[in-house]
């Protein structure tokens, strides 16, 4: 332990906190002997923990891992995650407090504040009311606590864009081990959830051929539209919502009152799939029997309340609590009885007068909130004041707008989904003058001000133990806090669902299943418009869509057609008081009576990389706060907006290229034949570096695409240039749609380079810049490239990217300050491409070597492997029989892509493996 | 054939004569010298160089923006990495091959009626060459660091990677345009010797008696002329079959479908032959009008230049055919989809378009009276340009925007850059065969000499 406290990382012109920071002392492998130090923190996904590892070089963070110590981690991220180190050093970041349009000191605002506080503190709080989204973070709410305390009739109100995960108090939590059927009614928990890492892992270990012992999970969904874990589905139907409330209803039936099968009592209501339907329930209800207790039905907010109640029912009546469904008291504030409600009953308050100064805390609701009466009520509070990273659309609402820190920056507390708390440790001094909510909240009521260390230290050091120092280097080393601390520490609230946040569910009558409906979904990659800013997230191709810089209404292909709307057609969407011109784009797999309509984009003062790009669907959303709206018509208006995807064509052509096979198929053994070839084989003498990808685990979560970005410097070029096709990234995952009796298939294929062992590039460059390593890497040279693009060409799998410009940041821009100093930073007129992480298999011999050993396996991990939150990714040396690379390239199954070119490539796939209900045909 | 059985009457003008009639050894030196030193119709050569410079300066302009902002500019991308370049570039190389094949290998096969035409196709070769050697560079990502294509001993001990097509493309093309360069000098020597003699300015005196070299036209000189001149001849030949076996081969040898097929180098050679007929053809017939030359480059020549054009028109048929047949017989899906994309995918009317410049219009040369009427074969030629173009795009860009992996499809926009660089290496080429026209004798004076027949019945 001791070594770990050391002065780490001082070097250079860092500015490392005043307070002393721990470093983690096993570091994942890759990190070691880079020069880069690695420090357990937590980033707040929605409010809830995510504990990542932190890379810092000369004191700067530069790469964001997960910590495996971390349960809701397991040592993965997520591509939010790993973007999220690019807004610290976001040049639009704001940089001092703001008076109105001018530039203000914190003196001045402090000055401000003064005579407001008195005349407030006289009232009790009186008319004071404060806007933060939910949380978990037992220091803020103590802030929160002691403001409510010092003056107990100021108000604390909630927001967040959707309210998705406890608005009743409690919130359900599924071990998906043991889970052998899984039902999803529209919840995406592989990737919109807070604890998607671990479900995700624990969903996917169940599905692995190697991990066949315990018997694959079958999961049916149903969902409105495509989403990642309708991917991965073994049987899916494409659902409008309200017929998902008929399908819940259909199976609460069948296990009702003794009553046997699932009768299709309901046939005929949605003809086009009727028999697909009935095959799915008939399918899911045997299964279910089968299969009780260990089955999970995993239902989300976007469905009606009933059908929530009945699905709780369901697992009371199949005895699946306790087996893989949990249930337990929220974590997050939604429900906090403290709090007076949501935005709703925020604008209630002000339209009644009783709000006269509002402090809107590191939330956006005048552009993160539906359509309605937020903006203007608060032209109606006397003094707004908002604390925000960025001067957003609120922040130019409100009298002051106060620089807030980024969390890499600042000390907090948090905690992860299923408990487990975790303290946000920065990495450096605040950037600019910025402070973050707790310290705002002592301010506001004037008690002494406190750093933000000494705040969270003082939340923790309450009954504590004696070796509470001891115990707090432990924490911040491990970047955990062991549940007994913590349950000991953190007060339990009282549970309330009074004064909650109103869930804003379907509210919609059964009847109404003609009507076509507009839902209201947050942006894949973006969210509610928190990550406008981020270029990586913007050039981050959607799923299914591979749209970027923009969203776009959804529609399936028959509504399309009946419209004779075509991708890129803007269209007027009208509802019974609204309208919204919106750019269309066809998706499969989704049901026809619904459009989707991601939130997240239309902003305006997102900053310089945010702003202007795609429509605003909030300014669409009811007023009442519901997530569907029902369209009365859509109209094609003949205009035509430029949307850009990566990846025009979906299917495969008959190819075979992104294998699927059915859990019963007998894998064909791996082909041993080689082809003949006219030069040399090379004989490797040392290492002999090999990628596996399983098909079966991937579920397209992008997590490895940003991940590489962020190791790897990778530029990102803007829509114009991603229009030209363009995009710089090292690694994408190609999506194949088909239909199939089971529904949608969709299989997802990351694609890195393949290293091969014949690579067609190496052959064609005239002046040897992509050359083979002894240890069979397909090395480019950037220094010796002259820009051909010989290579590019004659590279079958077409991973190659190209600098067409110079795609680098301008000199002297804050985001120099995040890039790897291990990889060079490519010129103009450059080829580039993946390199397996050299920087990292290079770090990891220089360390075996010094210590007079071999590399271990699993010592050197790749960006994109370490980030996977399914482990779909293995890297290792395929010299060693017994590395995991090796066998898993054993396995029965395993496939180069395009094996039949002879370009032997070192990266080579598994197959997806499905488990469809053998009622239906695969 | 021979023109050695050919009667030159006086009177009656032949239709298969390769020389006017009336014409004798000082009548052929002064028509000829005259466009070097009267100049005649100043008017048209002011307006041409005109058109031609500005032409020129639009791709000053493009490489300038070129080399200040990157290839970025073009609309290159990935998976479509080569675009309009690599077209002009083979394209420009293709009509290059024109020059030599006729001065060399028809030399060797004792057509003499490459007489009245060599030189000026010569320069029209050097000319082209010119134009496609800037693409390569242009191309480049890093044009600074051309050099290291060249086998130059560096401190680094770094040499070009031999097994690349691109590195054998350098030693093919720089070879070619030196030989090329060499032939038609040794050519020009006796000729600029009798400019030497017949310039009125002490000037032009000095330029071109420098630039002959001394010629004395001593027996001597002559011998070692026809020596130098066969053996110059015998070493260009086996160029003109190389350049673009070769430059096909910068295709073959990748394994793009489309690319990959060993038909290629011949095929470009063939398309190469066929696209540089279509440009002496364009070039001359305007020229023998405005000048009057009509004496030398006669309607006799057009219809030989129009039957070469239809014999390798058929020969690039043949190339489409069989790339066709091979993509069908080999069963390989990769080609077959290929095959069925450039017929009816996204580029199918480049496609149709190419057939029908390239096989189609040149059928209508079976009728003699087209053969022999320059305002047909000037269109046909014409045509004949720009399906070779065509071609050229359908090879490279076609089969690039769809290969392998359904997901990297693309597809390819020039953009006004693309545009300009092109049309801007019209202005080079032109300007260049202005200047050549103005300054140089554009027929071989000593070689149309001796054309003349000396008495009648003699061989010519």
């Amino acid at each position: 332990m001791g070594a770990s406290f050391a002065l780490a990382g001082i070097s250079g012109c860092n500015r490392q906190p005043a307070k002393e920071i721990v470093p983690f002392t096993n570091p994942p492998e890759a990190g070691l002997g880079r020069e880069g130090l690695y420090y357990a923190s937590a980033y707040s996904r929605e409010g809830y923990a995510r504990g990542i590892l932190v890379e810092a070089h000369s004191g700067r963070p530069t790469k964001i891992e997960g910590n495996p110590n971390h349960p809701e981690s397991l040592g993965a991220t997520d591509a939010e995650t790993q973007a999220s180190v690019l807004s610290l050093y976001d040049p639009d970041r704001s940089q001092t407090p703001m008076h109105g349009p001018s530039t203000a000191t914190w003196i001045d605002f402090e000055n401000d504040w003064a005579p407001r506080r008195t005349a407030l503190a006289q009232a009790h709080g009186a008319g004071f009311a404060v806007l933060t989204e939910p949380t978990t973070s037992p220091t803020l709410l103590r802030e929160i606590d002691a403001l409510l305390q010092r003056w107990p009739e100021a108000r604390w109100y909630q927001h967040t864009a959707l309210a998705r995960y406890d608005d009743d108090g409690t919130q359900t939590d599924y071990d998906f081990e043991n889970a052998d059927i899984i039902v999803s009614f529209d919840a995406d928990f592989l990737i919109a959830h807070p604890a998607a890492l671990r479900y995700s892992r624990k969903f996917v270990q169940r599905r692995r051929r190697e991990n066949n012992n315990a018997g694959p999970n079958r999961l049916y969904v149903a969902e409105p539209t495509l989403t990642l874990t309708g991917a991965i589905a073994d049987a899916r139907l494409a659902l409008a919502p309200t017929e998902i409330a008929d399908l819940i209803e259909q199976l609460d039936r069948a296990f009702g009152l003794g009553t046997d099968d699932a009768a299709p009592a309901s046939a005929g209501r949605s003809a086009p799939h009727g028999s697909q339907r009935d095959a799915f329930i008939q399918a899911l209800a045997r299964d279910l029997k089968a299969h009780a207790p260990r089955v999970a039905l995993v239902s989300s907010n976007t469905l009606h309340s009933e059908s929530r109640t009945v699905l709780h029912d369901l697992h009371h009546r199949l005895g699946a609590l306790g087996v893989a469904v949990k249930e337990s008291p929220a974590v997050r504030s939604d429900s906090d009885a403290r709090a007076r409600g949501d935005l709703h009953a925020l604008v209630d308050a002000i339209e009644a007068g009783e709000v006269s100064t509002l402090f809107i805390l590191e939330t956006n609701p005048v552009y993160a909130s539906n359509r309605g009466r937020f903006a203007e009520a608060l032209i109606r509070v006397k003094h707004a004041v908002h604390l925000g990273t960025r001067r957003d659309e609120t922040a130019h609402r409100c009298h002051w707008h106060l620089p807030a820190s980024h969390y890499l920056e600042s000390w907090g507390d948090l905690r992860a989904f299923e408990g487990t708390a975790s303290i946000v440790q920065p990495l450096v001094e605040p950037l600019y003058q910025t402070r973050n909510a707790a310290q705002i909240l002592r301010l506001v009521t004037g008690l002494p001000a406190k750093s933000d260390y000494d705040m969270v230290r003082e939340t923790w050091s309450r009954n504590a133990a004696s070796s509470f120092d001891e115990d707090w280097r432990d924490w911040l080393d491990q970047g955990v806090v062991p549940n007994a601390v913590a349950s000991r520490i953190i007060p339990q609230r009282r549970v309330a669902s009074a004064t909650t946040t109103a869930p804003r569910a379907s509210t919609l009558a059964a009847s109404e299943t003609k009507t076509m409906f507009a839902l209201f979904r947050l942006d894949p990659n973006i969210g509610a418009g928190e990550g406008s800013n981020n270029p990586w997230l913007q050039e981050l191709p959607k799923p299914f869509t591979h749209l970027v810089w923009d969203n776009a209404a959804l529609l399936s292909t028959a509504t399309a057609q009946h419209l004779s709307l075509e991708n890129g057609d803007v269209a007027e969407f009208v509802a019974a008081d609204a309208s919204l011109h919106a750019p269309i784009w066809i998706v499969a797999g989704q049901s026809d009576n619904c459009v989707i309509l991601p939130l997240g984009y239309g902003r305006t003062a997102a900053g310089s990389v945010g702003n202007n790009h795609g429509f605003d669907a909030f300014a669409f959303a009811p007023p009442d706060g519901a997530q569907q709206l029902a369209l009365r018509e859509i109209r094609k208006t003949g205009k035509k907006h430029p949307l850009v995807s990566t990846h025009g064509h979906s299917e495969m052509e008959g190819r075979d290229l992104a294998r699927v096979i059915s859990v019963d198929t007998k894998a064909t053994e791996p082909a041993g034949e080689t082809e003949m070839s006219l030069y040399p084989d090379v004989h490797y003498t040392s290492y002999a570096w090999g990628m596996s990808i399983d098909l079966t685990s991937c579920t397209g979560c992008n997590a490895c695409v940003i991940a590489c970005q962020a190791e790897n410097n990778i530029p990102t070029v803007g829509k114009e240039q991603v229009s030209r096709e363009r995009e710089m990234h090292w690694i994408r995952i190609d999506r194949y749609i088909s239909e199939t009796p089971n529904g949608t298939r969709v299989v997802h294929q990351p694609v890195p380079c393949m290293h091969c062992e014949h690579a067609p590039c190496e052959l064609v460059c005239p002046v040897a810049a992509t050359v083979h390593s002894s240890e069979g890497l397909n090395e480019m040279v950037y220094n010796r490239c002259v820009g051909t693009r010989y290579c590019s060409n004659n590279c079958p799998y077409k991973v190659r990217r190209f600098n067409f410009l110079d795609f680098r940041e301008p000199a002297g821009s804050t985001v120099y300050l995040q890039k790897n100093p291990n990889v060079s930073i490519r010129d103009r007129g450059v080829m580039e491409k993946c390199t397996y992480c050299v920087q990292r298999i290079n770090a990891g011999r220089i360390r075996a070597e010094r210590e007079n050993r071999t590399v271990r396996d699993g010592e050197i991990l790749t960006a994109c492997q370490q980030v996977c939150p399914t482990e779909a990714i293995v890297f290792g040396d395929l010299s060693d029989p017994q590395s995991k690379v090796s066998r898993r390239k054993r396995e029965p199954g395993d496939y180069a892509l395009l094996a039949e070119l002879n370009t032997r490539p070192r990266t080579t796939y598994l197959p997806k493996q499905i488990n469809p209900p053998s009622a239906l045909p695969v | 054939m021979s023109s050695s059985d050919t009667e030159i009457a006086r009177d009656t003008p032949d239709p298969n004569a390769l020389l006017g009639p009336g014409e004798t050894w000082t009548s052929v030196t002064e028509n000829i010298s005259r466009l070097p030193l009267d100049r005649p119709h100043p008017r048209f050569w002011w307006l041409g160089f005109a058109a031609a410079f500005a032409l020129l300066m639009l791709l000053m302009l493009a490489i300038s923006w070129l080399f200040i902002k990157g290839v970025g500019i073009w609309g290159i991308n990935i998976p479509i990495a080569w675009g309009f370049a690599i077209v002009n570039f083979v394209w420009w190389i293709g009509i290059g091959h024109a020059g030599t094949f006729i001065s060399a290998i028809l030399f060797l096969l004792h057509q003499k009626w490459r007489t009245s035409i060599n030189r000026f196709t010569e320069a029209m070769t050097l000319f082209a060459v010119a134009c496609a050697g800037l693409f390569p560079l242009l191309h480049m990502g890093r044009p600074q660091y051309f050099y290291w294509l060249l086998p130059y001993p560096d401190t680094m001990g770094l040499w070009p990677q031999f097994r690349s097509p691109l590195v054998w493309d350098v030693f093919a093309v720089s070879t070619y345009a030196t030989v090329s360069l060499v032939f038609w000098y040794v050519g020009l020597l006796p000729d600029l010797a009798t400019l030497r003699d017949r310039a009125t300015s002490v000037g032009w005196q000095r330029v071109y008696g420098i630039m002959s070299f001394g010629w004395r036209g001593d027996a001597r000189h002559w011998r070692h002329y026809e020596k130098v001149y066969l053996v110059l001849a015998g070493l260009a030949t086996p160029l003109v079959l190389s350049v673009h076996s070769i430059v096909g081969m910068d295709f073959a040898i990748a394994q793009v479908p489309g690319w990959h097929s060993t038909i290629f180098p011949p095929y470009f050679v063939a398309g190469a032959i066929y696209s540089g007929f279509a440009m002496v053809l364009t070039l001359v017939i305007p020229l023998r009008s405005v000048y009057s030359l009509k004496h030398y480059i006669t309607d006799r020549h057009l219809e030989l230049m129009a039957k070469v054009l239809m014999t390798t028109g058929w020969m690039v048929a043949y190339g489409y055919f069989s790339e066709f047949f091979t993509a069908w017989y080999s069963g390989d899906e990769f080609e077959r989809f290929l095959s069925l994309n450039r017929v009816i995918g996204p580029y199918a009317g480049e496609f149709w378009a190419l057939v029908c410049c390239n096989i189609l219009t040149p059928q209508i040369l079976w009728v003699r009276r087209c053969r022999r009427s320059p305002l047909v074969l000037f269109c046909v030629a014409l045509i004949v340009n720009v399906g070779m173009w065509l071609e050229r795009f359908v090879i490279v860009i076609t089969s690039l925007h769809r290969d392998f992996l359904p997901s990297s499809w693309g597809m390819y926009h020039p953009t006004i850059w693309d545009w300009s660089t092109y049309l801007g290496t019209f202005g080079l080429f032109l300007a260049l065969l202005f200047l050549f026209i103005r300054f140089l004798p554009a027929i071989a004076m000593a070689e149309m000499r001796n054309m003349v027949p000396r008495k009648k019945g003699d061989s010519p």
